[in-house]
């Protein structure tokens, strides 16, 4: 064992690449299916449900397309954000807390400004979510730029104390709390006026919300801002090495500060969006989605074009699973988050297959 | 109720809802000892509880719902440590993938037990719960409100303090423990002087991790073993750990005190009420303080904590340098 050694390769064919993971997907889909059987599912028409989301025999298969952007919009945008500060290596585990903050804060908006016209609510809902988690993202760069704060565990922290302050906004009935329904007795979060409700084009039966439109234009704007500004050249050398960066003459702080916010201000935007298509908030209105979009930014490599594919692999695996549940009564949506992890896993094996070799120590190193 | 009766019952279950933390920070202070930032508690912990409840219950023993609650979670921990150890994996990601799939993992199993009519009931296995009974220390159990509140708990919770107590002596006064602490301070100097960095990572994540999961089996029995669809047995407490660790300075013996603290709080989110009902003069501010507010103080804690150190530049003196690093001997 001492005289093997790994050795990091870089002659890696792309079709090589498609092959590794798509082998490792596979073997996570054999796990799966094992997984099932024991729980005497057939896991063909299983996943043949999952894959199908539930268009096949359905009425309304309209409904099904509205259901699965509802879950690719903001996981889209959510991952794409996280993979801007993941680029300088700047851990914002945040997604959750993010994402919380920005849904309230366009609440309050909601509420408050419902007596303008509607386009302008939505608007200011997504801008001021926008500000909101965007102030918190430049709070924990600060730390870490001035003092060194672990900005993964602030981040972490923050996602708890955000939660917190929605559910005691969820469960507290007093005269102040604008958020919950006055006609309800139990505490229940009310709708929004009717101004604050995302709209959308209808083609044909289905009706395309705004938000995906807007989640599509904002990833090919990220597409070419990192590829082809200063700023997004920035990120990449400070994301390479800091040191390089202030050689470089950089501002290395102000780059971070000025990327986390934008990172943890789409997350917050991305949060009004669900606020908005939803037309309330509620306590699980992440939906995960924080935790969700670091797989999906890690299994993208980061990569724009990746993350949009990656993306609507895990929408349709998330919705699908949901869509299967109604058929199987023992499996419920978890089963997604089990096929998430193993495929971060897998597509983890297949890229330490590719990126290392094992070699045979030379004897004169073994001296 | 008398006074003191209250208050003895506050204290009691402070010590009830305190274990399972002192159980996870003490596997996460292991892990991070090793220089690894593990993210994975909560589905660890997981796994560990629905994996040692379930067999412990169709065994009908107590020993064996520990054993085997115990190598689940070291099984779990074991792939922590190859994907960051062996595949050089990002620890961030990999402890938030554990995590996901460790509570997927424990509605798969809980799910699918119950819709096959199989899930097992605690009352059932009669080991089981007499294993998990309150006993009753001789001579000490009879010392006036100490002796209830702090001696007649079940043997986990006089486990987990000594537990704690070993571990503390096993980082500080022994080789190994001093081999570990070099790992996490600079595994490439340990390894220059033939400490083998590997093999330590994966002896005392896995360890770590297995201890984690005693924490998740103690959660599952003191909720009695029922399933429920939407709540996770472990329901954030893998987090707090998290927390705990550095309010701890990633110190065991300090964690038993810090566990007490952050109990504290999550005990007053059930006894805020009958406290301040008790205490109508002294303690009737309590009612106006929400009880999310007793939920988010671990946080918050903890977040200060984490500021305030590294503003003051003393970083925290316990924090393992390189943690969260991982360790590429080729780069050396």
């Amino acid at each position: 064992m001492r005289n093997l050694h790994l050795v990091r390769r870089n002659d890696v064919k792309l079709w090589q690449r498609i092959l590794f993971y798509a082998v490792g997907i596979f073997i996570s889909l054999l796990i799966g299916a094992a997984m099932l059987s024991s729980l005497d599912i057939d896991p063909v028409k299983y996943y043949k449900q999952m894959v199908t989301i539930g268009l096949i025999g359905n009425k309304y298969p309209e409904k099904a397309i509205e259901g699965l952007l509802k879950i690719f919009v903001p996981l889209l945008i959510v991952s794409l954000a996280l993979s801007l500060s993941y680029r300088m290596k700047f851990w914002n585990v945040g997604g959750e807390g993010e994402f919380i903050t920005g849904a309230i804060v366009a609440a309050i908006i909601a509420f408050k400004c419902s007596s303008l016209p509607g386009p302008v609510v939505i608007l200011l809902m997504s801008l001021a979510a926008f500000m909101a988690s965007g102030l918190i993202g430049l709070a924990v760069a600060v730390l870490k730029v001035k003092f060194n704060t672990n900005e993964t565990l602030v981040t972490l922290m923050l996602n708890y104390i955000a939660l917190y302050v929605i559910t005691y906004i969820a469960e507290t009935k007093k005269k102040w709390n604008f958020f919950l329904d006055d006609e309800s007795a139990r505490p229940k979060f009310a709708k929004f006026p009717d101004a604050a409700k995302m709209q959308g084009i209808k083609f044909g039966n289905v009706t395309i919300l705004y938000s995906v439109l807007i989640a599509i234009a904002l990833m090919i704007i990220i597409y070419f801002y990192l590829r082809s500004t200063k700023q997004g050249y920035e990120i990449s050398v400070v994301g390479d090495s800091n040191d390089t960066a202030k050689y470089a003459g950089m501002k290395v702080g102000r780059i971070i500060a000025r990327t986390v916010f934008l990172s943890a201000a789409l997350i917050g935007m991305a949060g009004a969006f669900s606020a908005s298509t939803a037309a309330t908030i509620s306590t699980s209105i992440t939906n995960n989605v924080g935790w969700t979009g670091v797989i999906v930014a890690w299994l993208a490599k980061l990569s724009t074009p990746g993350i949009f594919a990656v993306t609507v692999m895990i929408s349709v695996l998330q919705y699908g699973c949901q869509a299967a549940s109604v058929s199987y009564g023992s499996v419920d949506h978890n089963f997604a988050d089990l096929m998430q992890g193993l495929i971060l896993f897998s597509i983890l094996v297949a890229d330490f297959l590719l990126n290392f070799r094992i070699a045979r120590r030379k004897e004169a190193d073994n001296v | 109720m008398s006074d003191l009766e209250l208050i003895t019952l506050f204290v009691f279950n402070i010590v009830v809802y305190s274990v399972p933390l002192l159980y996870a920070t003490c596997g996460e202070i292991l892990t991070e000892k090793a220089g690894s930032l593990n993210l994975g508690v909560e589905g660890t912990m997981a796994v560990g509880a629905i994996v040692g409840y379930v067999a412990g219950c169709r065994s009908n023993s107590f020993l064996v719902a520990l054993l085997v609650s115990f190598l689940a979670a070291a099984l779990v921990g074991g792939i922590f440590a190859f994907f960051t150890v062996t595949l050089q994996a990002n620890q961030n990601v990999t402890g938030l993938t554990i995590t996901t799939l460790g509570v997927a993992l424990y509605f798969f199993i809980g799910k699918g037990l119950s819709g096959m009519g199989k899930w097992p009931v605690l009352s059932s296995s009669g080991k089981m719960v007499k294993g998990f009974k309150d006993l009753k220390i001789p001579g000490l159990s009879s010392i006036k409100f100490v002796g209830k509140a702090f001696f007649t708990h079940n043997i986990l919770v006089y486990a987990s303090v000594v537990v704690a107590i070993l571990l503390w002596v096993y980082i500080e006064k022994t080789i190994w423990g001093l081999k570990l602490r070099a790992i996490g301070e600079n595994p490439s100097a340990a390894d220059s002087l033939g400490v083998n960095v590997n093999l330590y990572k994966y002896v005392h994540i896995m360890l770590g991790s297995g201890i984690m999961g005693i924490g998740g089996l103690y959660m599952g029995l003191n909720m009695s073993g029922s399933f429920e669809g939407s709540n996770c047995w472990i329901n954030g407490y893998g987090w707090i750990a998290i927390a705990l660790v550095i309010f701890a300075n990633w110190s065991t013996l300090r964690a038993i005190g810090g566990t007490f603290v952050f109990g504290f709080f999550n005990t007053l989110i059930y006894y805020n009420g009958p406290l301040a009902n008790q205490f109508p003069n002294a303690l009737g501010w309590l009612r106006k303080i929400p009880s999310q507010f007793y939920s988010a103080l671990p946080f918050i804690i903890t977040l200060l904590v984490l500021i305030m150190s590294s503003v003051r530049k003393n970083s925290l003196s316990g924090e393992p340098a390189a943690k969260g690093i991982n360790y590429y001997r080729e780069d050396r």
